[in-house]
């Protein structure tokens, strides 16, 4: 007798079991994922975080229990260490000031409105749409956040596309789109959408010398040079896959990490694309530096630190836990941020680590907790720490740490199920979101760090 | 395309598409509910690249792919991974009842044992029927890769089923080569 592959791999399907798609509930998931994949970038190259994978990925694991990895407890990390528990409970009036809010109440039904960033001189980049109620075209208005009232733009010819306003000056405004092709969402043709503010033109930007980029990715250099990274090297999954949790998870903490190969173009001439002969994992920059890993989403390896101005190079050893993966990254002044996930432990405990360092390799200190990230908006001093609940969702909300003061503030006690967000103009603003309408809804809002 | 035109042709294509999708991913994933899972989110990344799948074709190819990479995905991605679970067993057959659901319980566990590109390199090839090329642009990678995993997943599946002393496994009217 022989087995024939094909047959036993036919007969293993010939009786599933019944299964009912529920088609409405895959449109509405998909709608809210052409939503939520037009989240801001935080932390130049740094994962783009999507709310509502986000929640999902962080909200602990089913049932809270059944996981145990190599050891009961997460291991305490070799730095100064806080928890949320260490975190103030901000006023508003005293520790912030709310710039303005804007509320969509049930984004489950349509695609909505959003503040997508503020200017540099301080208005704020105000998005209706692709919705239903707009024939699925995004339009643009710059809305002075005193009074509310907007200056609609001319249609930018967007469509549908996902865009990431990469400049928001006062002269101009900069929006990448990114064109998948048929690809799988990894890698994608990058296009500008540039905004002159004077003549109110909108111009679209392509690179035809430029590689298929990594999807979402798109620094601007103090240099005013874009930064862009395409896919090098994929971390290998382990023989076999990774190892299980007693309650089925994959644990793959400890992961190898990804490289990329780094380019930066031109926002002014399409010809100017330039091979940075550097492969890295995770980039940032200060005003006067460059940083990096050797690589991200995985293990961080070392981070290098070169000086815009004499092209001096360090390198150190961050000194992340040894199961760490490095998941975004942010550099301001001489702080370096890299948030990480370092594993799951006895009863669906995570070990979440937002890391803070200098740019000497000090470290100066680890936030720790379950279920939570942090990020670093480029050209910001306040990392926005999310946490997606914890047990009974206590401590669900957004925190922040200011690199300055030091001080690390509760601002909310819930987040959003969607992934809002944008640049900010100052280093003290910051912007989250809160849940409304029994989280069919949300309330963006715009704040400034007081001091 | 008006939208809601859109919307009822992807539910159309999603409803059409879902129970062949679903075969595929529970080979490459070896739970029905993971397997749904894995659905559900190529199917979700369809619906977002609808528009430009209608103007260009080839929505099964891309919901194939956007499945294969569901899963892929998932085995990458932190804390949403498993690695497939015992096979389910409890199904009905031909005449040796319990010596083909051993044979079928054999090749879902011995596929659970394979690196996850080699295990979709198997299912991409002699369940989906798709050619080398097709394969590779599935598993975005070349063709000399697809051959050479495909190679190492049949010589670890027939070591398999010799080990358990089963029946010779082949691929019958390919000359037992991959391609």
């Amino acid at each position: 007798m022989v087995n024939d592959l094909k047959q036993l791999l036919r007969d293993n399907v010939a009786d599933a079991p019944t299964d009912h798609l529920d088609v409405a509930s895959l449109v509405d998931a998909g709608r809210r994922r052409v939503r939520v994949r037009r989240t801001g970038a935080v932390g130049g190259t740094a994962v783009l975080v999507a709310g509502v994978v986000a929640v999902a990925a962080l909200g602990g694991a089913p049932g809270g229990a059944d996981h145990t990895a190599a050891a009961t407890h997460p291991p305490a990390p070799d730095a100064p260490t806080i928890t949320l528990a260490d975190a103030q409970r901000a006023v508003e009036g005293r520790d912030y000031d709310v710039l303005t809010s804007y509320t969509n109440k049930n984004l489950d039904r349509d695609n909505g409105q959003y503040l997508d960033g503020v200017t540099d001189d301080g208005l704020i980049l105000f998005r209706d749409g692709p919705r239903d109620g707009n024939e699925w075209q995004a339009h643009y208005a710059l809305m002075n956040s005193a009074t509310g009232a907007k200056d609609w733009l001319p249609d930018p010819g967007v469509g549908q596309m996902q865009t990431w306003p990469v400049v928001l000056g006062a002269d101009r405004l900069v929006l990448l789109g990114y064109d998948e092709g048929d690809g799988d969402g990894m890698e994608a043709t990058l296009v500008a959408y540039v905004f002159d503010r004077t003549t109110r033109d909108w111009s679209t930007m392509s690179w035809p010398n430029l590689l298929a980029v990594d999807f979402g990715t798109g620094d601007v250099g103090p240099d005013g040079r874009l930064y862009v990274t395409t896919p090098a090297t994929q971390g290998k999954i382990p023989e076999g896959g990774w190892p299980t949790r007693p309650g089925g998870d994959a644990e793959d903490a400890d992961a190898e990490g990804d490289t990329h190969h780094l380019w930066s173009i031109s926002l002014t001439d399409p010809t100017d694309v330039r091979d940075e002969q550097l492969t890295l994992g995770a980039l940032a920059f200060t005003d006067d530096a460059m940083v990096w890993t050797d690589s991200s989403n995985g293990a961080a390896g070392q981070v290098h630190v070169r000086s815009l101005s004499t092209g001096e190079e360090t390198s150190f050893d961050p000194q992340t836990g040894e199961r760490c993966n490095l998941l975004s990254f942010g550099a301001s002044g001489d702080r370096i941020v890299m948030s990480q996930y370092c594993g799951t432990y006895s009863h669906g405990v995570r070990d979440d680590r937002v890391q803070i360092l200098s740019t000497d390799g000090d470290q100066v200190v680890t936030l720790q907790d379950s279920g939570i990230d942090g990020g670093l908006a480029d050209g910001s001093e306040v990392v926005k720490v999310t946490s997606y609940g914890g047990k009974r969702g206590a401590r669900s909300g957004t925190y922040v740490y200011d690199l300055v003061t030091d001080r690390f503030l509760r601002v909310s006690d819930g987040v959003s199920s969607w992934g809002l967000g944008g640049p900010t103009s100052t280093a003290t603003e910051f912007m989250w979101d809160t849940p409304v309408n029994r989280r069919h809804g949300a309330t963006q809002w715009i704040g400034e760090l007081t001091r | 395309m008006d939208r809601r035109q859109a919307d009822a042709d992807f539910s159309e294509f999603a409803a059409a598409a879902h129970g062949r999708l679903r075969n595929t991913a529970y080979l490459l994933c070896g739970d029905w509910e993971r397997a749904a899972d894995h659905v559900q989110e190529g199917l979700i990344r369809v619906y977002v690249a609808w528009p430009r799948l209608v103007r260009r074709g080839g929505e099964l190819a891309y919901a194939r792919k956007a499945v294969v990479s569901a899963f892929l995905d998932a085995s990458r991605k932190r804390s949403s991974t498993e690695r497939p679970s015992e096979p389910d067993t409890e199904r009905p057959s031909g005449e040796d009842v319990a010596r083909h659901v051993s044979d079928r319980a054999a090749l879902m566990a011995a596929l659970a044992r394979l690196p996850q590109r080699q295990r979709a390199c198997v299912v991409l090839r002699y369940f989906e029927d798709l050619d080398v090329r097709e394969t590779a642009v599935v598993l975005r990678c070349s063709e000399g890769t697809v051959k050479s995993q495909t190679s190492r997943a049949l010589a670890s599946l027939r070591s398999m089923f010799e080990s358990a002393s089963r029946d010779e496994l082949a691929v019958i009217g390919e000359g037992n080569l991959p391609w």
